[in-house]
């Protein structure tokens, strides 16, 4: 006896799902566009780049342009500055989003969390220029607001110098930034518990688990996959640091603190329209946060746990 | 029901579409597409402003041509322009302060060359800037000795630069004279200190770093500590970005570190570089001197002296000439090189367009038309005329109507400055326009241009500068800021520190080219010395 097969037509699944993926069609071109074409761009990186005779008509120079920008003095530092500054936002703020998501999940009150969420998201839609200027007023030395009362209060015989010792400003940077973005992080995570079986809190319950066993046996696993996901995409992101930040909250007294490759790529490639520059950096940058990402997929896969391909 | 909609709402499309040939009564034959700068002032549409009616009427309609002002951000200009140059949708007639770009876009062929249309057509354009002027804009960018004019620049009608200023009320309070040198000047300042006339937050010398310019008001201070005789011609230009390498510029930041330590120099010197926090002060009356423009405290954009007289009745900002030279006893001042900002037209504009555009700036450099630009109106935006010829009453960009509205220097840009036919007059308008001030505008420009010498700059494209100065500033900055808060005891060594980093970061080899530069012959600039 022989079974009869539904003949697969070619194109069958197309005539089937074309609507999806007509929907995905639009992403897709999006990523082409602004992604992928672009990307032809990098080439100008091998070359001297002429404004006049453009991308197609430029003199290919090889690696000159990353000799140049690397030999630069301040690179190195401007390098080391951004991978410190990232690693310490990173340990200091990476725990902060997901610590407050399991509070405001546990406040019972769906007022008072609906108010404390908003209020935390808030800072996250504060451009940074605004920020800048209320952090000046409040960390300034003598006339800042903390300074001020501490001195007034004979907490302090000497100024805390936030903004102007170099150390200090780069906790002052690292914690602005924890304040601003603590918030907004927690919405992934608060998400993820919502995805969490509230029968599995039950029988915790049953089982004689008080909250804070509920919140380590139950919750923390629930939401490990998110956490480790979100740390290897924080991890490819340590070459990359917004311009915004170092440059408005920085000053000329911490300057070997706050230069940062961003900051560095201003100076250097875009102020003067050196553009071929620019991009040598920028491509420095997206390869080593290539390899970077890469890595903590591999380690985190060899742990046991999805990685993100 | 249905029906009769939609031709109604069709018969209104191709009515519409038929109204827009109609409107256009003239023919034009071509659009010329002209910068503007673009400040942001309230009620002044660009796109559709008086002066671009009145260069329509009085030059496109005769001629068949379509004007159009592509607004241009004042203060992103020479990034903006970068970009549209790359993606060449910048306008036909460009105007720049960012004489790099200008450079690099020479000698890259991205410029035309303007000898045979000024010839045929910028008459006017030559009368207005004459010989000197106008040949500031040819180059010779493959070196083979042959000049050709690549720019125009803007004529700049009053060059003085820089100014500095005490408070009247103080001296008077203190039972002092103007300062005349450094030490009147501190003792002035200790004095205000101590009887803290600005009340507890009394900081008797306003001084903020200027990030993108460091040295614009160290380099006034230094030259007075500097001993010219000292210093060779050729050094002067080698240093014309880095005068932190002239003798005696050591000693200047001693000093402020002394009075920083001392708590006479604003303590956020260095932090608070857009004001923030200084502003407040200026308008409560707690600084005792700066030093800005020369006009500074009595623009109309940021009026530092009626908004402090309104806190502090009675206070009054007046012009002081004291950073008198430690050797020879002369005030320096930097004055501004003759040319403005410049003028150029991209390499893909078309011939006919390139015509256009120079029979334009040509109609602008005519007198009565430049007077019309500038001032507009008479009975809107000014009252009526002295016997001189000046335009009295002027009335504030706020009091006039929006479809009045003008600023005159952006759109009338190949005068820097107001025009009225002769430096006298010209010179007799800046006092006017500022009316309750006018002694003391007219003593700052006094001081302002005593002991002058001209700006440097380079008349070929120097690519170490291109290259370098961004980070060369970065370290000045950090130069300022470190030597002046540093603790007393370490000073040398903190100069020694940062004059290094100076030189590393790129200043050896802005500062070897720029001799090169000058051992070439190609600058422009005085020397104020004597060697």
């Amino acid at each position: 006896m022989t079974t009869v097969k539904a003949p697969r037509k070619k194109g069958n699944w197309f005539k089937r799902d074309w609507r999806l993926y007509l929907m995905l069609l639009i992403p897709v071109i999006w990523y082409l566009l602004f992604c992928y074409k672009p990307m032809a761009g990098v080439m100008i990186a091998f070359q001297k780049y002429s404004l006049v005779k453009g991308m197609w008509g430029s003199k290919f120079v090889g690696w000159k342009n990353f000799e140049f920008v690397m030999k630069q003095r301040d690179f190195l530092p401007a390098l080391v500055n951004t991978l410190k500054l990232n690693i310490m936002g990173l340990i200091v703020g990476f725990p902060v989003p997901v610590i407050l998501a399991i509070m405001l999940n546990e406040i019972q009150s769906k007022g008072v969390k609906r108010v404390s969420q908003t209020l935390l998201y808030l800072p996250h839609f504060l451009s940074w220029i605004i920020i800048g200027g209320m952090m000046l007023k409040i960390f300034a030395p003598t006339t800042g607001v903390v300074n001020a009362t501490l001195l007034k209060w004979g907490i302090i015989k000497q100024n805390i110098p936030f903004l102007t010792d170099g150390p200090t400003w780069q906790w002052t940077y690292t914690l602005i930034g924890v304040w601003q973005n603590m918030g907004w992080g927690t919405i992934l995570y608060l998400s993820a518990i919502t995805g969490i079986n509230m029968e599995l809190f039950e029988a915790a319950k049953i089982d004689g688990a008080n909250k804070m066993q509920q919140i380590w046996h139950v919750t923390l696993p629930g939401i490990r996959s998110t956490i480790v996901v979100l740390l290897i995409l924080n991890i490819g992101q340590m070459m990359n640091i917004s311009f915004d930040r170092p440059y408005i909250l920085g000053n000329t007294l911490v300057q070997d603190y706050c230069d940062v490759l961003s900051t560095y790529v201003y100076r250097t490639g875009i102020t003067n329209a050196k553009f071929d520059r620019a991009t040598a950096i920028g491509l420095f940058q997206s390869v080593v946060g290539f390899i970077m990402i890469t890595a903590a997929n591999f380690v985190t896969k060899k742990l046991g746990e999805d990685g993100i391909w | 029901m249905k029906k009769m909609l939609s031709l109604v709402m069709a018969l209104a499309l191709i009515l519409s579409c038929l109204c827009l040939p109609a409107s256009a009564e003239v023919a034009y034959t071509q659009t010329l597409r002209v910068e503007v700068f673009d400040r942001s002032i309230a009620g002044l549409n660009i796109e559709d402003c008086w002066q671009l009616h009145y260069a329509q009427e009085n030059f496109g309609d005769p001629n068949g041509i379509k004007i159009e002002f592509v607004p241009v951000s004042r203060w992103e200009e020479g990034d903006i322009l970068t970009t549209q140059f790359s993606g060449k949708t910048a306008p036909d007639i460009c105007v720049t302060y960012n004489g790099d770009l200008v450079n690099a876009a020479i000698a890259d062929d991205g410029v035309k060359v303007l000898d045979d249309l000024i010839a045929e057509y910028g008459q006017n354009i030559k009368a207005f800037l004459g010989e000197t002027l106008l040949a500031y804009g040819a180059q010779d960018p493959d070196g083979d000795g042959v000049k050709s004019q690549y720019t125009i620049p803007a004529r700049r009608i009053s060059v003085v630069n820089q100014g500095a200023f005490v408070r009247a009320d103080w001296l008077a309070a203190l039972g002092m004279e103007e300062p005349k040198t450094i030490e009147d000047l501190e003792k002035y300042l200790y004095a205000a200190k101590e009887a803290n006339l600005g009340g507890d937050m009394t900081i008797p010398f306003s001084y903020a770093i200027f990030t993108s310019n460091p040295m614009f008001a160290m380099r006034h201070y230094i030259n007075a500590f500097v001993d010219f005789s000292q210093v060779t011609e050729e050094d002067w230009f080698a240093l014309k970005d880095n005068p932190e390498f002239l003798p005696g510029a050591q000693e200047m930041f001693k000093m402020l570190n002394k009075w920083y330590h001392d708590g006479i120099l604003y303590e956020n010197f260095a932090i608070d570089t857009d004001s923030t926090i200084g502003d407040t002060y200026m308008t409560m009356g707690n600084f005792g001197y700066f030093l800005q423009q020369y006009d500074q405290p009595w623009r109309t954009d940021k009026n530092y002296q009626s908004e402090m007289a309104k806190n502090v009745p009675g206070a009054e900002w007046i012009p002081v000439n004291c950073w008198a030279n430690k050797y020879d006893g002369r005030t320096l001042h930097d004055n501004y090189d003759a040319a403005g900002l410049t003028v150029f037209i991209p390499y893909w504009v078309s011939d006919e367009t390139a015509k256009a555009a120079i029979m334009y700036l040509d109609w602008m450099c005519q007198p009565e038309n430049l007077f019309a630009l500038q001032n507009g109106t008479e009975g809107i935006n000014y009252e009526g005329l002295n016997e001189n010829g000046l335009p009295v009453g002027a009335k504030p960009t706020e009091e006039v109507p929006d479809e009045n509205k003008l600023h005159a220097g952006d759109v009338a840009f190949m005068s820097n400055g107001y025009f009225f036919g002769d430096d006298e007059k010209n010179a007799a308008y800046v006092a006017m326009s500022f009316p309750g001030y006018e002694e003391n505008v007219a003593k700052s420009v006094l001081y302002a241009g005593s002991d002058a010498w001209t700006q440097i700059s380079f008349t070929v494209p120097i690519e170490a500068a291109t290259d370098y100065s961004a980070t060369v500033i970065t370290k000045q900055n950090e130069l300022i800021a470190q030597v002046i808060a540093c603790d007393p005891a370490d000073f040398d060594a903190v100069w020694a520190e940062y004059t290094q980093a100076i030189l590393d970061a790129g200043a050896e080899e802005v500062i070897a080219a720029y001799r090169q530069a000058y051992l070439d012959g190609n600058y422009r600039g005085t020397f104020p010395g004597t060697k």
